[in-house]
């Protein structure tokens, strides 16, 4: 039975727990609501499900890699508009939700709709003072139309702020350039398909007043052969009718709208390489550099079909849209590009992180109910509730890094993000593992909450990094072998250490907060779990660290360049050695071990996260923004240990004539 | 009434030998020097943003270096001194790894219980020293440098990264004949007014050499007043700092002659950013004399016959760099594959694929391919060692979670 100070202890604990998981909801809530009130896009109208799932697997070359149109979609929004969804109105004011897909055909076929979309996020009213356009409010959503008066102004500042080095920028500077950056990129998908839509004025075509007629540009692409021809004849003194140097010249610049990005069009042939964006296309054709000219024309036939559509004639633009797909698909396909492309796009409509975000969640509070009914029987029902929303959370984070894998071909670590969410399972995992041996409802509440913390920070830094994860690695990364022993390993010793950090943190509290009562046997379970995770650190950190090197000594010669990362990994080893030694001499009992413990989250953030902003070896990942966050991970780190050791003295203190424990 | 056990008996005095033992193998001492390992690292890691790997790593790993004074200049709000940041000496780190290497035989291999409890520590102990031994011998005997080759080209040679030579060669029918090599380390030392002299049975002369800089350039008197420094033929070394980049830096000395019969020649300055060595007559025979970075033979030819450098389509992020290569050795050839990942290893030296070039080169231009390469005795010893670790730490926890379960489950046993 606990006693009255453990009781009240318990409840102080839980007002504290249900104000930060409050705190962390409301945190979710504010971060992932559109900014601003509603917008209303005048004339909008909903494009049918079937026409974007048709859509959505539009195979693209971008990054490296063949991927659906609705993973390119989804990280130009999340780069744009901060986020992978986007809210407005329509005439009526009935709400429409936009996914990637969506925004993106809106902006590359209804290029008036989409620039009423608020499709640009702006976290610093001082960047549109800046270029002279009225801030609505600190943070907002802004649309390419209420930018446009500010547009010649913020291309005359991106370019001043450019050349000074990202370090030395202030932030309005740097979003500056960021915001321009983003407006340029729409305005190419803006102008992707003006060719299709407008077409080529036939000067003198138009009599008696009319004006002159329009041509299609694939028709004007039929002629390169004799545009050449009379080309040439110009260059060896002959003249050149000038109707026809008129439709070159209009036709180069309207394909020069449709050069930057959007890469759709594959080789011929079953040939591996470099697709073309329309723009490309078309310029090859007219400089008779395209073998294939023919079926280029074809394709660009296709566009010119699809994207000259009114918004009422959905059903037609879907049967050329299709027709479009088809031809990219059987191209592709032949040079065996695009046999993930429906997965891809399935992986990103599941959404598996936000699931698991959402059992993590749930797990947290039915954690904190456990841990407060204490072991009576609604306790238990708790605990079973627990275990299933964690297992469930930890079930999505296991199909997400799977499917992944099989998309991206190799193993689950390959670049920081693929850390966090790697890290989220595998915390979550141990813990789980750690509860079955241990069998105290620790290390099972502790589980969904340190999930839960980990799929924040993933989504966290996909926003803030907007680019797509799983686009294929550098040369000297590219070894499935060792990605799979060294990168796991050295991952799996970082998740070791922040559980045994957290398990510790855990003891602090409950002994701080006197939980703990004189349960002798919760403190001993605490004790060993935490002892057994600094081994588990310790082996697999040591091991991991040595792979790295026995790595870098067969790709570059060298078993250990003093490489921040490595040397990160490094610290992580003697930490958890000087922890396991000073433990096996007496110097640290149970209070001074958990202490240390507490501390490795420090030298694992450093190792994880840190050397990645020093901005120098062979892991730099040039970042500039975040360090804050890991300060302030630094300073809560060391207040609980202060708090750690304050209890500490407090606990010898009321005992006297004890050695402590 | 309690039997006496063996530590409530009276124990003997130790001995001064016993006491220097205790201490040397103790946990106590193994705790400290891992901590102090880890600042250590941890300060190496900070300063090399601001003064570059390898003068970070000759100021804290270094044999020459007992002690270290960290850098805090990177702390705004430390507290400085005189307008210097306060600091504090800690033990250099090559001597900190020769302790630990010490503790560890003693306490985790002399001292250390033996039983099967305690045999998977035992190993992992001895794979750790194996592991330091290894760092040592590869941080003593192990040579690094790189060859550069153009496609259709062939190459024997190898330039070291940092070290700076003196060549002393006889000119013959317009090429060297015989190269004679003054090493780095007989050199690097010649500061501050040192001179040494290199007696040459071969030539007919010896060369002194004085005023060594690791990093300058020569400067003419007339493009820039010297702040002292001592002038030759109106140029002078102008040392400066040295680079993040230690490969960068190019080094300086002065030199004379010295005739058999004692008397000597003028000085004359060699730098390692000169484009060409000093050129001397002696009688009829003409020497040249030069600073570069020391070339060394390899026992065999390399002929770059196409190089391939791969991007993912679409990007400039590289794919794959291939270069294909023919090995010549005694008139036999061998056709060889080096690229990332994939070095080729023979007669104990490691080819890389490093780098390649022109930059931005475009189709049917003739490419360079740039290989790191090695000699390192102890090249698969850390791999051997790693997997003395990993079965003894595997053999500890196994037998602990062993434990750990058994225990475990006889308490919930009881408890029921």
């Amino acid at each position: 039975m606990p006693d009255s100070s453990s009781k009240v202890g318990r409840v102080i604990a839980l007002v504290l727990a249900v104000l930060a998981v409050a705190g962390l909801f409301s945190y979710l809530l504010i971060e992932n609501m559109p900014k601003g009130s509603l917008r209303t896009v005048p004339g909008y109208a909903a494009w049918s499900e079937e026409t974007l799932q048709l859509a959505e697997t539009l195979p693209i070359q971008d990054g490296g890699r063949v991927k659906p149109l609705s993973t390119y979609a989804g990280f130009a929004m999340l780069g744009m508009h901060g986020a992978r969804s986007m809210k407005i109105a329509d005439d009526k004011g009935a709400k429409i939700k936009l996914t990637p897909t969506a925004w993106m055909l809106d902006a590359l076929v209804r290029p008036m709709l989409a620039i009423e979309q608020p499709t640009f996020r702006i976290d610093n009213s001082k960047v549109l003072e800046a270029i002279g356009v009225e801030p609505r409010g600190r943070r907002d959503r802004y649309s390419y139309k209420d930018l446009e008066a500010g547009r010649e102004k913020l291309g005359e500042l991106a370019q001043t702020y450019a050349p000074i080095d990202a370090k030395e920028r202030d932030p309005v500077q740097t979003q500056i350039v960021d915001l321009e950056t983003n407006v340029r990129s729409y305005e190419s998908l803006l102008g992707y398909f003006a060719f299709a839509r407008n077409g080529i004025t036939l000067v003198g075509s138009g009599k008696e007043g009319q004006p002159d007629s329009r041509a299609n540009v694939s028709a004007v692409m039929m002629m390169a052969p004799e545009i050449q021809k009379q080309l040439q004849q110009s260059q060896h003194g002959g003249g050149m009718n000038p109707n026809l140097r008129g439709l070159l010249d209009q036709v180069l610049e309207v394909a020069n709208y449709s050069r930057a990005g959007l890469p759709i069009l594959p080789p011929f042939g079953g040939e591996k390489g470099s697709w073309r964006n329309a723009g490309a296309a078309i310029m090859q054709v007219m400089s008779g550099e395209d073998a294939n000219a023919a079926e280029t024309i074809a394709d660009i036939e296709v566009m010119e079909s699809f994207a000259r559509h009114n918004p009422g004639e959905e059903a037609a633009f879907r049967t050329d849209l299709a027709t479009l797909r088809e031809r990219i698909i059987t191209r592709a396909e032949a040079a065996g590009e695009s046999k993930h492309v429906e997965l891809e796009a399935s992986y990103f409509r599941r959404n598996w992180f936000l699931n698991a975000m959402v059992f993590f969640l749930v797990g947290t509070i039915t954690a904190l109910a456990m841990w407060t009914a204490g072991r009576h029987s609604l306790g238990q029902w708790f605990s079973w509730t627990t275990l299933g929303f964690t297992l469930a959370g930890l079930a999505c984070c296991v199909a997400a890094i799977t499917t992944r894998c099989i998309i991206m071909e190799r193993p689950p670590v390959g670049n920081l993000y693929d850390t966090i969410i790697f890290i989220a399972s595998s915390v979550v995992a141990f813990a789980l593992i750690v509860e079955w041996l241990v069998r105290r409802r620790f290390a099972l509440g502790i589980a969904p909450v340190l999930g839960l913390l980990l799929i924040i920070l993933a989504r966290r830094y996909e926003v803030g990094d907007a680019k797509d994860h799983l686009d294929p690695l550098v040369a000297v990364l590219d070894s499935n072998f060792w990605l799979t022993i060294h990168v796991i390993t050295i991952t799996l010793g970082y998740s070791a250490g922040l559980l045994s950090a957290f398990l510790s943190t855990g003891y602090v509290f409950l002994r701080g907060f006197g939980l703990i009562g004189g349960d002798q046997n919760l403190r001993r379970s605490l004790t060993r779990a935490v002892y057994g995770m600094l081994c588990l650190t310790l082996f697999l950190s040591l091991v991991g660290t040595v792979l790295g090197g026995i790595w870098a000594n067969y790709s570059w010669g060298r078993f250990w360049g003093w490489d921040p990362k490595e040397n990160g990994a490094l610290l992580i080893v003697l930490w958890t050695l000087a922890i396991l030694h000073a433990r096996l001499g007496g110097y640290l009992r149970e209070w001074g071990l958990h202490l240390a413990s507490v501390f490795t989250a420090v030298v694992v953030t450093f190792s994880w996260w840190h050397v990645n902003f020093l901005g120098v070896g062979l892991h730099n990942y040039g970042f500039t923004s975040g360090k804050g966050a890991i300060w302030a991970f630094y300073a809560a780190m060391l207040g609980v240990l202060g708090f750690g050791v304050f209890a500490m003295v407090l606990s010898r203190r009321s005992k006297p004539g004890r050695m402590p424990s | 009434m309690p039997r006496p056990t063996n530590s409530d008996l009276p124990q003997p005095p130790k001995g001064p030998l016993r006491t220097a033992f205790d201490f040397l193998s103790g946990f106590g001492l193994a705790t400290i020097l891992l901590l102090i390992l880890g600042l250590l690292t941890w300060f190496a890691t900070l300063e090399q943003i601001d003064h570059g790997l390898y003068p970070t790593l000759r100021k804290y790993f270094d044999w020459r270096e007992w002690y270290v004074l960290p850098d805090f200049s990177w702390l705004d709000w430390w507290p400085k001194i005189g307008g210097n940041p306060l600091t504090f000496p800690l033990p250099g780190g090559y001597w900190t790894c020769a302790l630990l290497l010490v503790n560890m035989t003693l306490g985790g291999v002399i001292r250390i219980r033996k039983g099967w409890k305690s045999v998977g520590n035992l190993i992992a102990h001895f794979g750790i020293i194996f592991m330091l031994v290894a760092g040592g011998v590869a941080h003593h005997y192990s040579e690094r440098g790189n060859m550069a080759v153009g496609e259709g080209a062939e190459s024997n040679v190898a330039e070291d990264y940092f070290e700076y030579v003196v060549e002393v060669a006889e000119i013959v029918d317009g090429k060297p004949d015989k190269v004679l090599v003054i090493r780095g380390d007989r050199i690097e030392g010649l500061t501050d007014g040192a001179s040494r002299v290199f007696r040459f049975p071969d030539l007919p002369f010896d060369v002194e050499v004085a005023g060594y800089l690791e990093n300058c350039v020569p400067v003419s008197v007339n493009e820039r007043a010297p702040a002292g420094e001592r002038v030759v033929d109106d140029f002078y070394l102008m040392e400066k700092p040295g680079e993040k980049n230690a490969e960068a830096n190019t080094a300086g000395c002065y030199a004379r002659v010295l005739e058999r019969d004692g008397s000597k020649g003028d000085p004359f300055i060699l730098a390692g950013a000169s484009f060409h060595p000093f050129t001397l007559k002696h009688g009829d025979r003409v020497f040249t004399v030069d600073m570069r970075k020391r070339l060394w033979a390899m026992p065999f030819t390399v002929r770059l016959d196409e190089f391939d450098a791969r991007f993912h389509p679409g990007t400039m992020k590289p794919a794959k760099f291939i270069s294909h290569i023919t090995r010549i050795e005694d008139g036999h050839e061998a056709p060889v594959v080096i690229q990332m990942n994939e070095p080729m290893r023979y007669e104990g030296l490691t080819f890389f694929q490093a780098s390649y070039g022109p930059p931005g080169a475009m189709p049917g231009q003739k490419m360079y391919s740039v290989f790191e390469i090695v000699r390192n005795p102890a090249d698969k010893w850390p791999e051997y060692s790693l997997y003395i670790v990993s079965f003894g730490m595997l053999v500890t926890f196994l037998t602990k979670l062993g434990g750990f379960v058994v225990t475990s489950t006889r308490k919930r046993s009881n408890h029921a």
